[in-house]
């Protein structure tokens, strides 16, 4: 045969764009935890910077830009709600804040994850720091708990440790301060506006 | 090597629109082609084009070990100085690739022809790893083809087999992906390789090219301040080294695919020197450059390529009697290349089926042979409109 034996066809569906959660978190909470990954590890849930420097052994700058690596994430995974009043009605009063990109609400980062295993063993790991949430809505069964942005609970506020899925670690890339943009594309520019920039197709051939 | 028209399987657009391939149809003209298939028998698709293919990869190959030791040759494949220790580093370290295109003049008789070799940016390729595939799939089916039928076209199991290894190779690094702003056809071409990579189990991001940043220590970024350390773009080596953050190009540590080195590949300077090295071989075509034409005297008509084209631009068939005569219509290509030059490749037309100029590209995933690609056009020059056709083995 010289075909590719068998092509995952779901994988390549396109469904359309996922839509942010709009109604209560709790019903699809509940899911999540049942099928709760077995490979678990220790992680703490440091939720200033100072707050990182005591209990890890990690440098005030790593400390500095895990945070600022989970404050990304959290803009880019966290819940998010068409009114604050939505958001406010899961993660409680003035928790809410509007994204960055605007338009809709998403809840405060309560802290980020740091794997304990890895901070004995030197600190700074270089990878992804998670953001957690945590969850007040008087009444839920999930009232006072933590859960990471895909909603998965793991554990009440305020434990001194907690147990969560490995991938909560996975590396992701390191955030940088960036000083210009722009700096790559301009040839293409300069070409595309060749006859009258009616050009149909890209830059691959 | 057969044109067989078949019907359209009914409902196909809605299809492609839940695959998420919006570039079926560009400008009103149909871009896939269903109304018709090609059919090759298994020794035409081994001998005919499996083999040469594999064949000139690795002479290709040998092209870059000479030009890498040659300043000389460095100059004439157009590399701006300040860039061939990138080049040259990227070679040295054996800089791993993804994947390559090389297009043939073939008929299903006689030689394969090279007609050049898309080793930086190839496209086309969701509509042949997957969307072809899916094609025969839903034909056999249907019945409308017979069940043993067969496709040149192990691409995306190759693909996917690849990032694997480049996995390996590049651990703990997220694979941004990138290519320019407002082409549906290029971000459907970056998505599938992404989703291929995903399929690894690489991380992924997305970027546009116009939107990377850079940070005070000349490292790259995406648009929510990531470093990059690992892109594949979908962009020309060629632009890149021209541009404003070319500049920062070797000083930050980023693995790139394609990797440098394949600026000499996708450079048409290749040809000339192909032919140079490897003199007569048949799956090469006669390619000279601009001023060592008194040795082509031998061919009454030369097609003339500038050193950086892509989808077919600029290209012209000159005749050698009346100077540079540049030929009528549909023979003379138009476009935004050739300030740095051409170079010239003895005639050879493409083979027609009716009314049809057919080109076939010949995939390559690292050094392997992994399937065909089929294009027609109305007009001997296949450019970036020219139908994509799917194909079978029977």
């Amino acid at each position: 045969m010289k075909k590719s034996k068998t092509i995952n066809i779901d994988m390549m569906r396109k469904t359309p764009r996922k839509v942010p959660r709009l109604g209560p978190l709790a019903a699809a909470v509940a899911a999540i935890t049942l099928t709760a990954c077995s490979s678990k590890e220790e992680a703490i849930v440091v939720e200033t910077v100072d707050d990182c420097v005591s209990k890890t052994t990690m440098t005030r700058e790593q400390c500095d830009a895990a945070y600022k690596s989970a404050l990304v994430e959290a803009e880019r995974t966290a819940p998010k709600y068409r009114s604050r009043s939505q958001c406010e009605a899961e993660f409680g009063y003035s928790q809410c804040q509007s994204t960055r990109s605007g338009g809709m609400f998403m809840p405060f980062m309560a802290g980020y994850l740091v794997s304990q295993v890895m901070s004995n063993r030197g600190g700074y790991y270089g990878g992804t720091y998670n953001p957690v949430f945590h969850y007040q809505r008087p009444y839920s069964s999930h009232n006072n708990r933590i859960m990471t942005a895909d909603g998965t609970v793991i554990g009440r506020a305020g434990q001194s440790s907690y147990r969560v899925g490995k991938s909560s670690f996975k590396p992701k890339p390191k955030v940088t301060r960036t000083v210009s943009r722009g700096g790559f594309g301009s040839v293409a520019s300069a070409k595309s506006s060749w006859g009258g920039g009616k050009r149909s197709g890209g830059w691959g051939g | 090597m057969l044109r067989i028209p078949i019907a359209e399987r009914a409902g196909w657009q809605q299809k492609a629109e839940e695959f998420g391939f919006k570039f079926h149809t560009m400008h009103g003209e149909r871009y896939w082609d269903e109304s018709a298939y090609y059919q090759f028998t298994l020794e035409q698709i081994e001998k005919g084009i499996e083999e040469p293919t594999e064949e000139i990869h690795q002479m290709c190959l040998e092209v870059v070990e000479k030009v890498i030791a040659d300043d000389e040759l460095m100059r004439r494949f157009c590399i701006p100085e300040k860039h061939w220790d990138l080049v040259r580093r990227s070679w040295k370290n054996g800089d791993p690739s993804l994947y390559s295109r090389l297009d043939f003049a073939y008929s299903g008789k006689g030689h394969a022809k090279l007609y050049e070799n898309n080793a930086d940016t190839p496209t086309s390729v969701f509509e042949t790893g997957f969307w072809q595939w899916l094609w025969l799939q839903d034909n056999v089916d249907s019945g409308a083809l017979p069940r043993h039928a067969d496709q040149f076209n192990s691409l995306q199991e190759k693909l996917v087999n690849q990032f694997k290894d480049l996995k390996f190779l590049t651990p703990d690094r997220t694979l941004h992906f990138a290519c320019c702003k407002e082409t549906d056809e290029d971000r459907g071409t970056v998505q599938y390789l992404e989703d291929c990579a995903k399929a690894a189990d690489i991380d992924t991001r997305f970027a546009f090219i116009e939107d990377i940043g850079r940070d005070p220590e000349g490292n790259f970024s995406d648009l929510d301040d990531n470093m990059i350390t690992w892109m594949f773009k979908l962009y020309p080596w060629e632009f890149m080294f021209r541009e404003e953050f070319g500049d920062y190009l070797g000083g930050n540590n980023i693995r790139w695919l394609e990797p440098p080195w394949k600026s000499i590949l996708s450079n048409k300077a290749l040809l000339p020197l192909l032919w140079k090295m490897f003199p007569d071989h048949p799956n090469l075509l006669p390619s000279f450059f601009e001023d060592e034409l008194s040795l082509a005297s031998d061919y009454d008509s030369l097609v003339k390529k500038p050193i950086f084209s892509r989808e077919g631009a600029n290209i012209s068939i000159i005749n050698q009697q009346s100077d540079i005569v540049k030929a009528k219509g549909s023979h003379e290509s138009s476009g935004p290349y050739g300030e740095e030059g051409f170079i010239y490749q003895a005639t050879h037309m493409l083979p027609k089926f009716g009314e049809h100029y057919t080109l076939i590209g010949s995939w390559l995933v690292d050094g392997e042979a992994a399937g065909i690609s089929i294009r027609e056009d109305s007009g001997p020059i296949t450019q970036d409109m020219s139908r994509y056709l799917p194909h079978i083995i029977l």
